[in-house]
């Protein structure tokens, strides 16, 4: 993560944006919820740019430290730019009994990826190419499909290894073809 | 809206008004509740679950600094699960940080480690953590250490309340959560800190300390930010 030391103001479209999604959420209580998942849904990274949390807090008079707060607590909001696709590994109890662990160190080794090595048991990780954003989920809710996989929003279970390769490398390939 | 209200604290039956928290109630009348994220003057948040107590008729146990009184409540302070919960709250709040009193400026003058005389913690049954840590001494006059910060949020409630800066807040969760001074800027490159030093006065531990002490000399002035809290409430 990037400190937020001198951030350049947001472009004017952006500010443009920023200034109609704060229009039409203001007045009412938890606003900056909405405004801070408007925003994310907009920026072509899916993820919130410190000048954009800056000019917020600006514009909606919330201290900074606020905004951080609320989008640093929230599993929702991305900090940093987003991949083209995204693969969510559950890692709750049931999905970690059926391996899951397993599957989630699988697809880090296929993308190449560096651990963390901070030892946090939260993933949310993008490739260099900013192809791809591995992350896992405390849990889908779908426990009975363990071990559960969401790639780019379509939930898959009982996933293997080899059946979760398969998909990655398919969207893989998509870029050569 | 001054409705009186008569509670019984460990037997005893004592005057309140409604409104006021079990914890208010029993420190205006001499028993004591341990806590650490309740501060006079302060919102209360329920942060660090030491002052829990048995209120009878209720099966689980409530926190004392959260829970209003009402007519006929019957509260228990201490017991020997209280105890042991406490023990267990003191002992999580030690193993997440790096607490090392040996070389701390608060060091005698620490909340946390008086809590921990007080209940007996004479060592932890749990792993340390270890985290690693920053300091963050980019401020003139004070000095974040993460090491030694326990959450209890008493310096964020402060700024945000009492000196309405708000430079202060929580970011991150669980785990994770770290105390971070605006949009994670240095606290010395922080553009709405008035260095009025109240979230320092108002630390529990060492976490926020001026600069310029040694060990075990940095003593607080808790009781300047709960004054002015006071004052500014009779306007």
């Amino acid at each position: 993560m990037t400190a937020g030391l001198v951030t350049a103001p947001p472009r004017s479209e952006d500010r443009d944006l920023i200034d109609r999604i704060i229009g039409e959420q203001a007045g009412h209580t938890g606003a900056l919820l909405g405004i801070l998942a408007k925003l994310q849904d907009h920026n072509r990274d899916k993820y919130l740019p410190m000048e954009t949390l800056e000019y917020v807090a600006k514009r909606t008079g919330l201290p900074e430290s606020q905004v951080y707060s609320v989008a640093t607590f929230f599993a929702l909001f991305n900090l940093d730019p987003q991949g083209k696709h995204t693969v969510a590994i559950c890692r709750g109890t049931a999905c970690h009994t059926r391996g899951s662990r397993a599957l989630l160190e699988r697809v880090k080794l296929q993308l190449g990826m560096q651990e963390t090595g901070d030892g946090a048991d939260k993933v949310a990780l993008t490739t260099p190419d900013r192809r791809f954003t591995i992350r896992t989920v405390a849990c889908f809710g779908q426990c009975a499909l363990a071990p559960v996989a969401e790639i780019d929003h379509s939930i898959r279970g009982h996933v293997t290894e080899q059946a979760l390769i398969r998909e990655v490398e398919g969207l893989r390939r998509e870029r050569v073809r | 809206m001054t409705e009186k209200v008569k509670v019984r604290i460990d037997g005893e039956v004592i005057a309140a008004t409604a409104g006021q928290t079990i914890l208010e109630v029993a420190r205006a009348n001499g028993k004591y509740i341990p806590a650490l994220c309740y501060m006079e003057g302060l919102s209360a948040v329920g942060a660090c679950r030491l002052c829990m107590v048995e209120v009878s008729g209720v099966a689980r146990l409530l926190p004392a600094c959260t829970t209003p009184v009402q007519e006929g409540l019957a509260v228990n302070t201490s017991s020997p699960q209280l105890e042991s919960y406490r023990k267990i709250a003191i002992e999580l709040l030690l193993v997440e940080r790096n607490h090392v009193c040996a070389v701390c400026v608060s060091s005698g003058h620490c909340e946390l480690q008086t809590l921990a005389q007080d209940h007996g913690v004479t060592y932890v049954r749990y792993p340390y953590n270890f985290p690693r840590l920053t300091v963050d001494a980019t401020h003139p006059r004070y000095v974040l250490d993460h090491n030694r910060c326990v959450l209890c949020s008493r310096c964020v409630r402060t700024c945000a309340e009492v000196e309405g800066a708000h430079v202060w807040d929580m970011a991150g969760r669980g785990i994770q959560t770290r105390l971070v001074s605006e949009l994670q800027r240095p606290w010395g490159e922080s553009t709405t800190c008035t260095s009025c030093g109240k979230c320092v006065q108002a630390c529990p531990t060492g976490a926020m300390a001026e600069k310029g002490w040694g060990v075990e000399e940095m003593t607080k002035k808790r009781a300047v930010v709960s004054r002015l809290s006071s004052i500014r409430e009779g306007q």
